[in-house]
């Protein structure tokens, strides 16, 4: 074979990962500290619930910087969203998540990530377990099992540090208790008057009250800070889930 | 702020992965030569300054290092890698 020819069949099916331009269409404020991006990506080719975006952001003087956010939409959504938390550590997330305005232009690239996933496929039953904005794929997770109106049961913990942190608030409330789908939730900081959630770190105790028994094999992802996903993992195993079954996504060092 | 806090995995270099290795990684199993773990690159400990370092999560032995350079990166693979990496089927 010429090797031109061969060169051409080796690179068949493997869509080399390209920067596209995206346009802001719309921002939604979701608490104090967060804000949602509508993106249009010409030639978006579609995603997984659970992967991501790299962002780069090129300054007037050439210097440029990325970093990698989780898409909070169901891939059955007809545009692309982002939630993006201001005090995230580095240079990317303030602007994003102050600056930045309808219209405004950056680049992405993506979709990228294939381990911490799910498809309605796959199976469950589901434990998604929250720190924080680590919310964000999980509910890209939520998403699409209502847009399939999945049968799998799903129980979801979300560890926030008060109520007017918690993302997605009237979204969660309007999915929780339809379609085998709970939601759960913890603040650590703060309590509105007559709080009848948890008020302490996810544990033990916790984990075993709001999903299910690690005898029902569920699928588990965690993602958080990377303390609460080492903590919570660690609870997840001594409970007896299996390591195998449990797939973990950690951010930066700031966050729930 | 604690010092284990300061780590990542391997799902928050997925795009870099893609781009220095053509394909999709992360949820790729690679095999530690030094403690003999199966574990997926997403699993795998990922520390980010000037470059990127890959560990073993299990042992934290080094597996990769990612050195961006103004026009390349260059990747020094430690260890033995067994890597299985799905075939595409034939079209």
């Amino acid at each position: 074979m010429e090797r031109a020819a061969l060169l051409e069949r080796l690179s068949r099916g493997r869509a080399p990962i390209v920067w596209r331009t995206t346009t802001v269409r719309e921002i939604v404020l979701e608490t104090e500290h967060a804000r949602t991006i509508v993106l249009d990506v010409p030639g978006w080719p579609g995603h997984v619930a659970g992967q991501h975006v790299d962002v780069r952001l090129t300054a007037e003087d050439g210097y440029q910087a990325e970093r990698s956010y989780s898409i909070a939409s169901a891939p059955e959504s007809p545009s692309l969203s982002l939630t993006v938390v201001v005090f995230d550590d580095g240079e990317v997330s303030p602007y994003l998540a102050e600056e930045l305005r309808v219209g405004d232009e950056f680049e992405v690239r993506g979709p990228v990530g294939g381990y911490f996933t799910w498809r309605v496929e796959d199976g469950g039953p589901l434990l998604l377990i929250a720190g924080g904005s680590g919310l964000v794929p999980l509910m890209a997770m939520l998403r699409h099992h209502a847009a399939q109106a999945s049968a799998v049961p799903v129980s979801m913990l979300v560890s926030a540090r008060s109520r007017d942190d918690t993302l997605y608030r009237d979204e969660l409330a309007t999915l929780s208790g339809h379609g085998g789908v709970e939601v759960s939730y913890t603040l650590t900081r703060e309590q509105p008057r007559g709080w009848t959630g948890f008020a302490r770190r996810v544990d033990a105790e916790m984990l075993t009250a709001v999903g299910p028994s690690p005898g029902d094999r569920p699928r588990v992802f965690v993602c958080g800070p990377t303390a609460f996903v080492e903590s919570v993992a660690d609870r997840l195993v001594e409970l007896g889930h299996a390591p195998g079954a449990i797939r973990a996504e950690r951010f930066g060092p700031t966050g729930e | 702020m604690s010092e284990e806090a300061l780590w990542l995995d391997g799902n928050a270099i997925a795009g870099l992965l893609s781009e220095v290795f053509g394909a999709e990684l992360t949820s790729t199993e690679r095999r530690c030569q030094s403690c003999g773990s199966v574990t997926c690159l997403g699993a795998h400990r990922v520390y980010q300054g000037a470059g990127t370092v890959v560990r073993c999560p299990v042992c934290g032995d080094l597996a990769l290092r990612i050195t961006p350079l103004p026009d390349r990166h260059v990747v020094l693979l430690s260890g033995t890698w067994a890597l299985e990496v799905p075939r595409p089927s034939p079209t």
